[in-house]
């Protein structure tokens, strides 16, 4: 095939022989162009001494013929060519497949060095390296998806922003080739929830736990789904994040620690019925676990059912001595138990002992907030003055109510208990927002107070 | 000796006797009747689509496995590696080019030309071969330079073989480069509708519907085959491109400016260095590859390794917003400074991946520092960089279709389609007004060739029928009344031919001397019709080339003009005397002695 001299019938026939040499024949070419300015023999005609030229009419060189020997290796038959053609296209194939075939695998095994290089890198946090080697790795097996995947989680957990792009680029394509790949939908989730993009990462979110994934389908599906609570906690979309915790907790497993994860979940959607219900579940399955008492007592505690609160603090404490929070709170729910004068097994004498400690407790703490915040309440005239304070509003109103816990004993003054402890409620509300969180006895009356409120709405 | 015959047609031996033959006979007979050499050809392109794919694979894996093997598969900066292989690399490369292989300097997209234009269709195979270890040495060594090019001229090559082992017609044989070169193209790229517009723009320089269908068809055949044994992956993986406000269209005609600029900055560097290199003496020529390879690796070593090779991960990465705009931007002008020195020392490769990268890292920064300025603007670097892609593309190749669909085809997004075409205007037109012959012409006018091109072709003044059209005369006679009436009639007109209206249709001459003849013959009471020659004049259009009036005016005094929806109205006439009146008012186009570039 080599394309052999043509056969010469011009005064140039010598020249090209000598051009065939190689350079000397070349330099010889030129040099006679040089020489003749009516040729064409340009560098580029000497450069293809072989070929026959069209010279214009005019300028009286040789037009050379257009046959030239070249080996018959094609028969003349157009059937026959065709065949000849076809037998060396498949020739051709066979001998470039199995070139591709050696070359890919010698690449391939190149790759998976850089590969492993690559994933050591990541491991150790060095991404920069990480994601050189992952790109070498993918130039000698561009189309390895493992690769191109790990290549995008390099990107994007190199806390770059401008290769979260880049990452996101890498991860689509993937995507596109396999939309059900739950591996890829999980990674285009990160990468949108890392722009807080959550429209995006919900899609992708929903996509990989309902997509492919190669190892436990259950575990991996929950583990998407609680990233997807988390993140959606993270921005505030409590509403979605709710829907989620439902799906969750359908479809959780039998297992102490799923159930305390979605606890955590629920209570962090400040959804506290749901996650007593979840930190039940996990005792149920693991009766002595003391962080699922811990997390039962406080969620009773949050959710104002001090009775179950007492309960689970005490063997939370009890399983954990050193549960020091779980201690505090229980503190606060033996108070809160003990000083409710609306408690329904409470006899009228110990409701009227109760109600009159709270009055008792209500005038200190008003006093001790007044004087924290600087006003004399022995000194306010509150018929000449607007006292920026609701304080001494609050200590004449006090004072209103005092008669009338001597006429507690009554039974014709059915209302009097609500209307006194209304008056407290007031006071422990008023100076919590005024001076701050209270302790002790101020702070179980708040907690009544509020239990109170939320019953009523 | 006479061109040999066509190889198969209907003058092909297919009398084979029909009678009780064999069904695979009879076959063959039907086949070889059926295949004439239109169709002959077009399957003849598709095997040489196939063939160029094949051959292009086994480039692109060479160019791979020499990169790999010579530099390494991890990116080193400062590693004396970079400057090492290039300059090594530039020696074998010349000793190779200028004792075995002397037909592979330069650009093979002029060679391939040249063989159509010049030398019949004739490439040498050994071309092929040269550039396929050249170039892939030189590419994999780390030159500036890109596969696209040797894989154009390595299609060509093998199209022209295969031509001239069928001995097909010479006609065909010339059209056998270009439909190779397309296979090529299309295989390096894998963008078949972006080869074949190259072709035709570049290397064939005119529209011909004749060739169309060959090139399209080898141009996807050798797709086919690249995708089948490399996989259809994009060369880049484009990301989300966007184009919202057309008050944008402003950032891109900036772009399209800087664009223009840069690739006249390009040209004009190439074709003021390239002549002065080859003025050197011959023996220079042995170390000339061997110095930009040198030149090349210390911008590497230096610590920007992206402008080394082809640069297609760099321009990837770019895509993807990885640079900042101040590397773009330095990319860009030391991939200049690297292309330069590789092309003009001789070394076997192509522009258009270098042009793809120096368009790709100044859109980038473009783009980044617009939208610094301008922070409403919603187009994302990878929209900028594929932009400049094209802007390079129209503003130094000079082919402006081209550079509309290689965009559109590599991004597979239409929505960016109207900011590349405001961009590429910007930019071609900026091109053409500071480097007024393409970079393509100022090559082969280097080299003392001068062959068509498609930008001359359209901006090339045709002189129409009309330009040369004279008014409707004052007197026309009427074939129907006497030859009597009509000599009264030319009495007093000064014209000495008259145009005479035949019917139904048709138009005739008459002269005065004819009329004033025929009238004292005593012939006055005969109608003019019964007279002249039942013959009529052709007649033209307005808008035909004026060419056209060329084949009648030695042959008629008249030629009427009339107008194509009513045959019957006259809108003028032309005369041999107009026609080449205005020929001669015609300013000659001086073609540029290629000494004065």
């Amino acid at each position: 095939m080599w394309g052999q001299p043509p056969r010469l019938s011009s005064e140039r026939s010598e020249h090209f022989a000598t051009s065939q040499a190689g350079g000397a024949g070349l330099k010889a070419c030129v040099k006679e162009a040089e020489k003749n300015p009516r040729a064409l023999a340009t560098e580029a005609t000497c450069l293809h001494p072989q070929a026959p030229r069209r010279p214009p009419p005019s300028n009286g060189i040789v037009i050379r013929d257009m046959s030239w020997q070249m080996p018959k290796l094609i028969p003349r038959s157009a059937p026959m060519i065709l065949l000849v053609l076809t037998l060396a296209a498949a020739t051709g194939f066979a001998a470039v497949s199995h070139l591709v075939t050696r070359y890919t695998a010698n690449q391939q095994a190149r790759g998976r060095k850089l590969y492993a290089l690559g994933l050591e890198n990541a491991k150790a946090l060095h991404y920069d390296d990480a994601i050189a080697a992952f790109r070498a790795a993918l130039t000698c097996d561009p189309t390895n998806s493992q690769y191109q995947l790990s290549l995008a989680r390099a990107l994007r957990d190199s806390n770059d922003p401008r290769r979260l792009d880049e990452s996101e680029s890498y991860l689509i394509a993937l995507w596109q080739r396999t939309p059900q790949d739950a591996a890829v939908n999980l990674a285009l989730a990160r990468v949108a929830a890392h722009r807080g993009s959550i429209e995006d990462a919900t899609r992708y979110y929903h996509n990989a736990m309902y997509g492919v994934w190669s190892g436990d389908l259950d575990a991996n599906r929950n583990k998407a789904r609680i990233e997807l609570i988390q993140f959606l906690l993270k921005q505030g979309a409590r509403a979605q994040a709710d829907s989620e915790l439902i799906a969750l907790a359908a479809a959780l497993p039998p297992d102490p620690a799923s159930h305390l994860q979605a606890a955590h979940l629920f209570q962090q959607a400040l959804d506290y019925p749901g996650a007593l219900a979840q930190y039940e579940e996990a005792l149920h399955l693991d009766p002595g676990n003391s962080t699922a008492l811990a997390g039962a007592g406080e969620t009773a505690y949050l959710s104002g059912n001090y009775s179950s609160a007492q309960r689970y603090l005490r063997s939370a404490v009890s399983a954990n001595p050193a549960d020091a929070e779980s201690r505090q709170l229980l503190a606060s729910t033996d108070l809160v138990l003990r000083a409710n004068p609306f408690h329904s097994h409470v006899s009228d004498a110990e409701r009227n002992r109760r109600i009159t400690a709270a009055f008792s407790q209500a005038e200190d703490r008003l006093t001790a907030c007044a004087q924290q915040v600087g006003i004399d309440l022995t000194k306010v005239d509150l018929a000449n003055t607007a006292p920026a304070s609701a304080l001494p509003g609050l200590q004449a109103r006090w004072q209103l109510a005092k008669p009338d816990l001597d006429l507690l004993r009554s039974p014709a003054e059915t209302d009097l208990p609500d209307a006194i402890m209304d008056v407290v409620f007031q006071i422990e509300q008023q100076t919590a927002a005024t001076c701050g969180q209270p302790q002790g006895l101020d702070l179980a009356l708040l907690l009544i107070s509020q239990k109170r409120e939320a019953a009523s709405q | 000796m006479s061109n040999p015959a066509p190889l198969v047609g209907p003058s092909a031996p297919s009398s084979t006797p029909v009678a009780p033959v064999k069904t695979s006979r009879r076959l063959f007979s039907t086949l070889e009747g059926v295949l004439h050499e239109e169709v002959f050809f077009l399957i003849l392109s598709v095997f040489i689509g196939i063939f160029s794919g094949l051959a292009v694979v086994c480039f692109r894996l060479t160019i791979d496995w020499m990169h790999l093997a010579l530099l390494g598969p991890l990116p080193q900066t400062h590693s004396w590696r970079l400057f090492a292989v290039p300059s090594l690399a530039g020696l074998v490369v010349a000793a190779l080019v200028m004792r075995v292989f002397p037909g592979i300097r330069g650009s093979g997209v002029n060679q391939t030309k040249s063989a159509l234009y010049i030398f019949n269709g004739f490439i040498p195979f050994r071309t092929a071969v040269g550039k396929f270890i050249c170039a892939g040495i030189a590419i994999g060594s780390g030159q500036s330079l890109g596969p696209e090019d040797p894989s154009l001229q390595i299609g060509a090559s093998i199209a022209s073989a295969l031509g001239r082992q069928l001995e097909i017609s010479r006609e065909k044989l010339r059209l056998m480069a270009p439909v190779g070169a397309a296979a090529g193209l299309a295989a390096a790229f894998n963008a078949p509708i972006s080869a074949v517009l190259f072709v035709i723009e570049e290397v064939i320089g005119r529209w011909s519907a004749g060739i169309l269908g060959s090139v399209v068809l080898s141009a996807v055949a050798s797709v086919v085959v690249v995708r089948s044994f490399l996989g259809s992956e994009p060369l880049f993986r484009i990301p989300v491109t966007t184009f919202k406000r057309p008050t944008e269209l402003i950032a891109y005609a900036v772009l399209g400016i800087a664009g223009g600029l840069a690739s006249v900055a390009f040209a004009k560097s190439i074709g003021y260095f390239r002549p002065l290199l080859k003025a050197l003496p011959r023996w220079t020529q042995y170390f000339q590859p061997a110095i930009a390879g040198l030149l090349v690796g210390l911008i590497g070593f230096l610590g920007f390794p992206q402008v080394m090779g082809a640069g297609y991960d760099s321009m990837d990465q770019a895509m993807h917003g990885q640079y900042a705009w101040k590397v773009l931007a330095l990319l860009a002008v030391l991939k200049i400074l690297a292309t330069t020195v590789s092309f003009v020392s001789g070394t076997p490769g192509g522009m258009f991946a270098p042009t793809l990268f120096i368009g790709a890292m100044l859109g980038g920064a473009v783009g980044d520092i617009e939208r610094f300025y301008f922070p409403h603007l919603t187009g994302s670097t990878g929209t900028y960089v594929l932009v400049g892609m094209g802007v390079l593309f129209a503003g130094f190749l000079r082919v402006p279709m081209t550079s509309v669909f290689m965009v559109l085809e590599v991004s597979g997004n239409y929505e960016i389609i109207v900011p590349v075409i405001v961009a590429n205007t910007f930019s071609y037109l900026i091109s053409r007004g500071f480097q007024s012959i393409p970079i393509f012409d100022l090559l082969t006018r280097q080299d003392g060739l001068i062959l068509p091109s498609l930008e001359e072709e359209r901006e090339e003044t045709i002189l129409r029928v009309e330009d040369a059209m004279l008014p409707v005369p004052a007197t026309i006679l009427s074939a129907q009344d006497y030859v009597d009436a009509n000599f009264r009639r030319v009495q007093n007109s000064a014209d000495s031919t008259f145009l005479v209206r035949m019917h139904p249709s048709g138009w005739n001459t008459a002269s005065r001397e004819q009329l004033q003849r025929l009238y004292r013959e005593g012939k006055g009471e005969l109608t003019l019709a019964s007279v002249l020659s039942s013959q009529s004049l052709p007649s033209l259009y307005p808008d035909l080339p004026l060419d056209s009036a060329l084949r009648y005016v030695n042959d008629y005094p008249l030629i009427p003009v009339v107008n194509r929806a009513d045959s019957h109205h006259l809108e003028g006439i032309v005369s041999r005397d107009s026609v080449f009146q205005k020929y001669g008012s015609r300013r000659t186009i001086e073609v540029s002695h290629p000494d004065a570039l």
